[in-house]
């Protein structure tokens, strides 16, 4: 899968906006998108709130989990267990991504959370580099692993699974075995 | 007629049309055109923008496009004409019009229906009153009738003469009227100048709908610098209009003094600086950079042997060592930098600079991007009139549109180079001028005319260029000679537009004063002398002293 598609998919990811514009409430095939007042917050998906805030009709309001103090707390467990800990958010790096590149200014100390989350990232990378090194050289069958999100699961799924395939395809070219035949010129 | 509230006569109109740009080729014009694209993009309208860099160009876009649009929006052309009679638009067309260009057609002022002026009504406009211009037909009506009257038969002799005296009364007051227009109209239009910058006109109607962003504040800024280095408006209008756009400043960039809440980065930021006024000196090394702007080489002299001489003794006069004066702005030492501004300045009040610091404002945008308004002038500008590949026009218009907007740095500092050649060759330019004594002082002007085997003469083929190589070379030659009266002189410039069809463009600008109130009379000199000697002239250009 493309990183754009996982961004893409990120984008329903409901957040909440502050409109300064009145609209009734509309049906749309994904669902209902509530009626918006100026002034009141309302939950909207992250591909409408990133265009409205574009079109200066609505101002942000950063999730919960989007605060400096728990992004480092989050960011010290990480760095203690050997395993994945849960994130806040299944899409929390694209998220973070989008939010900071349309609306920094409605999210106080930016530049900490950027600096946070990418060394949140950094570390759980480095685990998965780990645990797949591990995994080729046990020549195990079968590895489970948890709290890992879509993003993650891209950066090393594709190469894994080839770079298994033509391992097995050169252990099995190694055994001499009546299933192995010459190659005719 | 003049637009009171711009938001429900214009906005509210056009956002559900679709509209027609037409913007002229100039630095300001440009910056009013992207504060209104990003209004449109706001509301989703529809818009085409068609770039013009004069009444030829204006004339075929509306030829063209006057079947699928009936509004149209023009962006520093067409006030200072009477557009209806040169377009001839159908009843059902509407024209609003953003110009600083002045005084503005009588035609323009009192069209109830067709043309909406965009224009601030505190700029002092000294428009005739309609009664001092426009007669109303009936009263010919009337003495026609009175004649027919007066030729009944002759019985009624008495009021037959009676008639007679009041018919040659009516006469006499039309003539006397019809003179007194005429003075009027010709003290109205005599001499050209320059309203308020149209960028600052489009940020206030952004204010006005509370749609206004720090990017569009920064246009703003850049189209008023514009006409600064332009020497567009009096110092007087530059400072008020500073004044303005302080406020809004401050009220855009408060949160940066917060230590606890200051914004990220990246986000843009603009300060207010009272910096030096020379030329893209953050990009260039401070020897160069007092080398090639006009104010600094012209007091000092600098295309003479004296002159060199006594530029190396400011810059020992300030403790500057030559070595570390000719390396870039950022890589000197950060010991000589800390004091700079002000050290600069006191060393140039020796030296007879009074003025070298301005108020400006700069832009800072991510860890290495500060610029200050003055560059981004005239990176723009040189953007805009490039001549380096034989692109048509409206590439070079685009190019420059793009690199105001941020994401495109590649395109500003390639535009800052080409500024930096621009300068140079203005300065080499206007040495050798002075040397070869090429200015002629030709009785009531001064005059001066670039052959065309004068290196970069390719370069002032265009206006705009053309305009600030008079302007530097003006200020250079007052300083240069000895002889009184030429001071006071206006200059003409002509150079060579196009080699092959051998035409040639030339500017007039008024004589440099102290106080001059920027008032430009060459517009109507130029058509009457075009008139007088039955040259081929082109009066294409939006400002009417560049033919």
């Amino acid at each position: 899968m493309d990183p754009a598609e996982a961004e893409f998919l990120a984008e329903k990811e409901l957040v909440t906006v502050i409109p300064n514009f009145s609209l009734d409430r509309i049906y749309l095939i994904g669902g209902d998108l509530g009626p918006f007042n100026p002034g009141l917050p309302v939950e909207v998906p992250l591909w409408l709130a990133v265009n409205l805030k574009q079109r200066q009709k609505c101002r942000l309001i950063p999730p919960e989990w989007m605060d400096a103090e728990k992004l480092e707390e989050i960011r010290d467990q990480e760095r203690k267990e050997d395993t994945f800990t849960p994130m806040p958010s299944p899409y929390y790096m694209e998220l973070t991504k989008l939010l900071l590149n349309y609306a920094s200014d409605s999210i106080p100390k930016a530049d900490e959370i950027r600096t946070l989350v990418k060394d949140t990232w950094d570390t759980r990378i480095a685990k998965l580099r780990l645990s797949a090194d591990s995994f080729v050289r046990q020549q195990e069958a079968h590895a489970k692993l948890d709290n890992l999100t879509l993003m993650e699961i891209n950066t090393t799924g594709t190469f894994l699974t080839q770079a298994l395939d033509h391992m097995y395809k050169l252990r099995t070219n190694l055994q001499p075995g009546e299933s192995a035949q010459s190659q005719d010129f | 007629m003049f637009l009171s509230d711009f938001r429900k006569e214009f906005y509210e109109v056009i956002v559900t049309q679709r509209v027609l740009l037409l913007v002229a080729s100039d630095v300001d014009a440009l910056c009013a055109c992207k504060i209104l694209q990003a209004l449109f993009q706001c509301d989703h309208v529809q818009y085409t923008l068609v770039p013009v860099s004069g009444w030829q160009e204006l004339e075929t876009a509306f030829l063209e496009h006057k079947d699928q649009f009936q509004y149209f929006v023009l962006i520093n052309c067409g006030a200072n004409v009477d557009l209806l009679e040169i377009l001839q638009p159908e009843e059902d067309t509407f024209f609003f019009i953003c110009d600083t260009h002045r005084p503005i057609n009588v035609v323009n002022v009192y069209n109830e229906t067709q043309i909406k002026l965009l224009v601030k009504q505190d700029d002092d406009l000294e428009i005739p009153a309609y009664d001092d211009i426009f007669r109303d037909e009936e009263e010919d009506e009337d003495d026609s009738g009175n004649e027919s009257d007066g030729s009944e038969p002759s019985g009624k002799r008495k009021r037959f003469e009676e008639d007679i005296m009041e018919r040659t009364m009516k006469r006499r007051q039309r003539r006397e009227w019809e003179a007194r227009r005429r003075e009027i109209l010709f003290d109205y239009e005599q001499y050209e100048y320059h309203g308020t910058s149209s960028a600052m006109v489009m940020f206030d109607l952004a204010w006005i709908m509370s749609k206004d962003l720090n990017d569009m504040l920064w246009w703003a800024i850049v189209g008023l610098t514009d006409q600064w280095v332009q020497d567009k408006i009096t110092q007087m209008k530059y400072v008020t209009d500073i004044g303005t756009l302080q406020r809004h400043v401050s009220r855009h960039n408060h949160r940066n003094e917060d230590e606890e809440n200051s914004l990220s980065i990246d986000c843009m930021r603009i300060a207010f600086e009272y910096d030096l006024r020379l030329a893209l000196y953050q990009h260039w090394s401070l020897f160069e950079s007092l080398c090639n702007t006009c104010y600094t080489s012209a007091s000092l002299k600098l295309w003479s042997v004296q002159g060199q001489k006594r530029l190396q003794e400011f810059f020992a006069d300030m403790g500057l060592p030559l070595k570390q004066v000719k390396q870039k702005f950022n890589s000197m030492d950060v010991s000589l930098k800390e004091n700079l501004q002000e050290m600069i300045e006191e060393s140039a009040s020796k030296f007879g600079m009074k003025n070298l610091r301005v108020q400006t404002f700069s832009i800072h945008f991510g860890f290495k991007n500060k610029f200050l308004a003055s560059d981004i002038v005239y990176a723009t500008a040189s953007l805009m009139e490039n001549i380096e590949k034989d692109e048509p026009g409206t590439d070079n218009f685009i190019k420059a549109l793009d690199s105001l907007s941020r994401s495109n740095l590649d395109k500003l500092h390639q535009g800052l180079e080409l500024a930096k050649k621009q300068l140079r060759a203005i300065q080499q330019t206007v040495a050798s001028c002075i040397c070869t004594n090429l200015v002629i002082s030709q009785g009531p002007f001064l005059y001066c005319y670039l052959m065309e085997g004068t290196p970069d003469v390719k370069l002032f083929s265009k206006p705009v260029s053309l305009c600030l190589l008079s302007k530097y070379l003006l200020k250079s030659f007052v300083c240069s000679t000895k002889n009184k009266r030429c001071k006071l002189l206006p200059l003409i410039v002509a150079a060579p537009m196009d080699v092959e069809q051998g035409t040639v463009i030339m500017v007039g600008i008024p004589p440099e004063t102290e106080s001059s109130d920027k008032k430009n009379f060459f517009g109507r000199a130029f058509e009457k002398a075009a008139e007088s000697t039955n040259s081929r002239t082109l009066h294409n250009h939006f400002d009417m002293s560049s033919k």
